[in-house]
């Protein structure tokens, strides 16, 4: 009898749901081979090495970004040990590639995962590919083989999937030690076919970092030199781009070093402005409305207020190095790289912006991604009845970012991912 | 000098016999035959146990497994090495946890410079023109040094060999990994002029063999791109007060980066480093008038180095091929008045000019001018021994980069130092404080340097005592010396916050409490001869920076182990000499982050033999060497092994 409860009440625990499910990336030292992942449930770190515990085995040196591909797929980005390691929502590994040497940053439709290079070879299943400049890989997650790659700028980074095309802000990072200048543009690429659509100048050089898309806009950082020329923040209308505007982006005179997309479709910002000569910081911490910005071409749009503490809080930090809003309930995550030889911190707030805790965590933590909560659907996937039933058939895409007429089960509009039953 | 001088004469005088004892078994061998001169100086004068150092000479540094200055000075107490691994692995000493930058390089009293980084690389200095290798702590107090001796928190000084004799020696070496080495000197020896040429070419793969093995790995691999080549060659010319030494070191190496997580072996570290170094020096001192002492020292010295990634097959990091050159002329004049035996008063002047020029972007030339004055006296009275020294220094730098110029430096910083002498027992006590000033890598290097750092300071605060015991047959020497050390304003690169650059900062603090002890034995009789050598250090070094932070306010400073210890026995029978080396180094951590993130304690055991025979006035000797004889893996820097098991077999001839 004794057992049988026993047996309840732990079936009874584990039938609770989690909420807030967090996987974070921990870069560890550059050739330390310390990479490692921190995993988060309802405001415990359950592990900070949860893909050794998981695997008996290291993830590898500088893990540089993470993405959520299907229901079972997860895939990240060990830069520095030139793997793509592709795990399940659970931390299983699943299967890892090094065709993609220096990959850097992912995106997704859900049946192919496209990652961005600043290397100059690839392995493809046409064998050995080489590129002057930076690539993008398409990897087909059947196969993790790459089935076509696309030649962009010198070192892309940052990379969003929206209406069938992928968009690559290329940095030119390499600029101060090799022998070409900064980029200063926006790859197009027609997703299916893997062919450049063009590119787009925004005039901002060295397109760093983590971009963030929400719907049709990103928000794009751009360092700078450190020298004569400040950070910025580029935000991106993909579809103007598409249509070919001229004016699809628009700059704004604050840094995004760390972007994120919030609940509400806004862009939250943490970044400085620095110059070698002065030895001088403007921090910035802000709220960026896309839609406003376009709209009054960077007159408006812009908040510096945050909400709750997370203002004061993120002030306080000795060295915020990410930032992030779990997209499935609103609550935000700032992390903290701290001394760095000292574990970081993962701090946490709640959609209105109180703080809720301080968690420690590893040597620069800096990458996030959530797991949807306990009985809902994989991230980004909305769930429509018929009456949501798209109206235009133009802007309908499957999986692949084929376009299709709409129909029952999974496609993509306006840049979201839709679960239709 | 000149009282020195008739000091070491006595002492030779006392030691005659013990020496002529040992010629006998020491003329068969050649590395003895170079060494015998040096044996005499196994006593010490008392003014220099006022001073905590430590020495190595002599057989006992020939009889260690050594092919550098750094392999010298880890048997060292108070001594942690950084070692990239492998013979082309960057070497850099850290005495007393100050830091590799507040350790002052010299050969014959000389101070090898690096305007750049500030840290001298051990590997390119080769012991086999070296008399003796000794590190002291703070000041090395002779009668007359030059400012610049008096600027770094600690001190090693090489003392190059002056030849008695002519000869010739040529030694070949085939040794683990695929390593080559050859070897030539000529000394002469000619009516007061001594010298000689040194000249070495050493080639060797590298490629060891390691292993990691843990709950969460097991890799196993041969260390690529690990190869060096290097050729020096270098030469002397005494006489009476005067040194010169020419120097010369040329080497293509690899650079094979951390061990990590790979698939495959598809992509290696492909970035490769030449250096070019020369420099040419000399001094020059004299007595006149019994009481005063004039010494002049002069030097140029010219590096050049270049890093490469720029090849067809780096498909996937940055392609970077960047050239360094620096320039630096140095000079010196130090002035010491004796008034009495017991007195002694000096000064000193120094000037050096460097330049610094690479092709970097956003870079331009830049010049440092770099003045040192310094005041020193020191007395010794019935045993009592005291000296005080108070240094000035100056610095301005002036550059054609946008950034522009740093602030000139202007500081004085004191150091003084007290003994007492009762029989072969002394006790000493010194305080210093010294800084080190933001190298032209910390101020100017591109994206990374902060013009407004200010120095590094340390003080350090010594109590210690030390024995020597000398009969006919017997030789005993102890020490033990407690110390405390305080760093402020550590000089660090940070990222900064919100960006994604990193730059050198003022951060940090550290407290440093710690015991040296080291004890030596030597016994001869007519067949044998033993020496044990020993040292042992344990530290408590804690970061103190910020109060606030729980995971690292008191916590130990990173790499550095809380015990180390070294044991070198030398057994010596006629034509044999068996050494046995023995070194521990404890635990260390190297992040703050996890438990785990800690270096593992090694033992390391070298083991040395040698057979020498003499047929009519040739010398032949072949010597064998087990280094790490119990395969330990090990790694001073996280996934950069060090080479496990290896064997060097030698063959010299001399004449």
């Amino acid at each position: 009898m004794k057992k049988f409860i026993l047996l309840l009440l732990c079936s009874i625990a584990t039938s609770l749901h989690a909420q807030e499910r967090i996987i974070l990336l921990n870069e560890g030292n550059w050739q330390a081979d310390n990479g490692k992942i921190s995993y988060f449930e309802d405001g415990e770190i359950v592990s900070n090495q949860w893909f050794r515990d998981i695997n008996k085995r290291k993830l590898g040196d500088t893990p540089n970004d993470i993405i959520q591909i299907n229901s079972n797929l997860i895939a990240i980005t060990v830069n520095w040990s030139n793997i793509i390691q592709f795990i399940s929502p659970d931390g299983k590994r699943i299967a890892e590639t090094e065709d993609v040497p220096n990959n850097r940053k992912l995106a997704t439709d859900g049946r192919y995962v496209y990652v961005t290079s600043y290397g100059h070879e690839c392995g493809t299943i046409h064998g050995y590919e080489m590129f002057t400049r930076g690539y993008v890989a398409k990897i087909d997650v059947q196969t993790f083989k790459v089935v076509a790659t696309c030649e962009v700028g010198y070192e892309p980074e940052g990379i969003a999937y929206y209406n069938g095309h992928l968009f690559i802000a290329n940095t030119g990072g390499y600029a101060f030690q090799e022998d070409h200048e900064y980029e200063t543009t926006v790859s197009i690429i027609d997703a299916e076919t893997m062919q450049l659509v063009r590119n787009v100048d925004t005039g901002q050089i060295n397109l760093y970092g983590k971009l963030s898309q929400s719907g049709q806009y990103l928000c794009i950082n751009s360092p700078g030199d450190y020298y004569d020329i400040p950070a910025a923040t580029v935000i991106f209308d993909c579809e103007g781009a598409l249509h070919g505007d001229d004016d699809c982006f628009v700059v704004l005179e604050y840094a995004s070093t760390y972007n994120c997309t919030m609940l509400d479709g806004n862009f939250i910002a943490i970044g400085s402005r620095f110059s070698y000569y002065t030895n001088e910081y403007t921090f910035n911490y802000v709220v960026i409305d896309p839609h406003e910005v376009m709209l009054t071409d960077g007159g408006g749009g812009v908040d510096e207020s945050l909400p709750g503490t997370m203002l004061e809080d993120l002030k306080a930090l000795g060295m915020p190095y990410g930032v992030y809003v779990n997209p499935y309930t609103g609550y935000m995550y700032a992390t903290d790289a701290g001394s760095f030889a000292a574990a970081g911190a993962l701090v946490q707030w709640s959609p209105e912006g109180t703080f809720l805790g301080r968690h420690k965590v590893y040597i620069n933590p800096a990458h996030f991604l959530a797991l949807p909560p306990d009985g809902v659907d994989f991230a980004g996937i909305e769930q429509v009845t018929d009456k949501d039933k798209p109206t235009s058939t133009d802007e309908v895409y499957d999986l692949r970012g084929v376009r299709i007429a709409p129909a029952e089960g999974f496609y993509i509009q306006d840049g979201k991912k839709i679960y239709k039953h | 000098m000149y009282k020195t001088r008739q000091h070491v004469i006595r002492c030779a005088a006392m030691l005659l016999l013990a020496a002529q004892v040992m010629t006998a078994s020491a003329q068969l061998s050649l590395d003895s035959i170079q060494a015998l001169d040096e044996v005499t100086i196994t006593s010490r004068q008392p003014s220099l146990t006022m001073a905590t150092s430590q020495t190595l000479q002599g057989e006992e540094l020939q009889a260690l497994s050594n092919t550098s200055v750094a392999d010298a000075l880890k048997y060292f107490a108070g001594v942690q090495i950084k070692d990239y691994g492998g013979l082309g692995g960057l070497k850099t000493v850290n005495v007393r946890s100050l830091g590799a930058q507040h350790v002052g390089i010299y050969v014959d009293g000389i101070r090898i410079t690096n305007a750049q980084n500030g840290t001298v690389d051990l590997g390119k200095f080769s012991l086999s023109t070296m008399e003796n290798v000794s590190l002291y702590n703070a000041n090395k107090l002779d009668h007359c040094q030059s400012a610049s001796e008096y600027a770094s928190g600690a001190t090693v000084y090489l003392r190059t060999r002056r030849p008695t004799k002519d000869s010739l020696s040529v030694q070949l070496r085939r040794a683990s990994f695929t390593t080559y080495m050859a070897k030539a000197n000529v000394q002469f020896e000619r009516k007061g002029w001594s010298g000689f040429i040194d000249g070495e070419w050493t080639d060797s793969r590298g490629d060891y063999p390691f292993r990691y093995h843990s709950e969460y790995e097991d890799t196993v691999g041969h260390r690529a791109n690990s190869d060096i080549r290097y050729g020096r060659i270098e030469g002397a010319l005494f006489k009476g007060g005067f040194a010169s030494h020419i120097y010369y070191y040329d080497s293509e190496r690899g650079c094979p980066g951390g061990i990590v997580r790979r698939l495959s072996d598809k992509y290696v570290n492909v970035g490769r480093e030449w250096d070019r170094d020369f420099f040419v020096q000399a001094s020059y001192q004299a007595q006149f008038m019994h009481h005063h002492h004039v010494k002049v020292n002069a030097k140029y010295t010219n590096e050049y180095l270049r890093y490469c990634t720029d090849y067809p097959e780096n498909h996937n990091t940055a392609r970077v091929d960047n050239h360094y050159y620096q320039q630096d002329g140095y000079g010196a004049l130090c002035y010491a008045y004796t008034p009495w035996s017991w007195l002694s008063l000096s000064a000193s002047y120094d000037v050096r000019y460097s330049k610094l020029a690479a092709d970097l972007k956003k870079f331009d030339d830049v010049f440092r001018l770099d003045q040192k004055q310094v005041v020193a006296a020191q007395a010794n009275w019935q045993g009592l021994q005291v000296a005080a020294s108070l240094l000035h220094q100056h610095y301005r730098d002036k550059t054609f980069a946008h950034v522009g110029a740093a602030d000139p430096l202007d500081r004085w910083t004191p150091a003084i130092s007290g003994a007492y002498t009762l029989g072969g027992l002394t006790f000493r006590t010194w305080y210093k404080k010294i800084f080190r000033a933001p190298t032209l890598n910390d101020l100017y290097y591109t994206q990374v340097g902060n013009r407004n750092l200010k120095p590094e300071y340390t003080k350090q605060f010594n109590l210690g005592l030390e024995y020597h015991l000398d009969t006919p047959h017997w030789n005993v020497s102890a020490q033990a010396d407690a110390y405390q050390n305080k760093i402020e304003n550590r000089i660090v690169c940070l990222p900064l916050k919100g960006t994604y650059t990193w730059t050198m900062m003022n951060y940090g603090y550290t407290f440093c409490r710690g015991l040296n002890a080291t004890a030596q034995g030597r016994y001869h009789t007519d067949d044998w001869q033993f020496s044990l050598l020993t040292s042992l250090t344990w530290q408590r070094d804690v970061n103190r920076t910020d109060p606030d932070d729980e995971d690292t306010y008191d916590k130990p400073i990173c790499y550095s182990p809380t015990l180390s210890s070294g044991v070198t026995a030398i057994v010596g029978w006629h034509n044999l000499q068996l050494s046995t080396a023995y070194l521990y180094v404890g635990e260390r951590m190297w992040s703050y982050a996890d438990p785990e993130d800690i270096l593992k304690p090694y033992h390391n055991i070298d083991m040395k033999l040698t057979y020498s025979h003499l047929m009519g006035k040739t010398h032949w000797s072949l010597c064998l060497e087990v280094c790490d004889l119990l395969d330990e893996q090990y790694e001073h820097i996280p996934r950069y092994p060090m080479p496990g098991r290896n064997y060097k077999l030698t063959l010299s001839f001399g004449l």
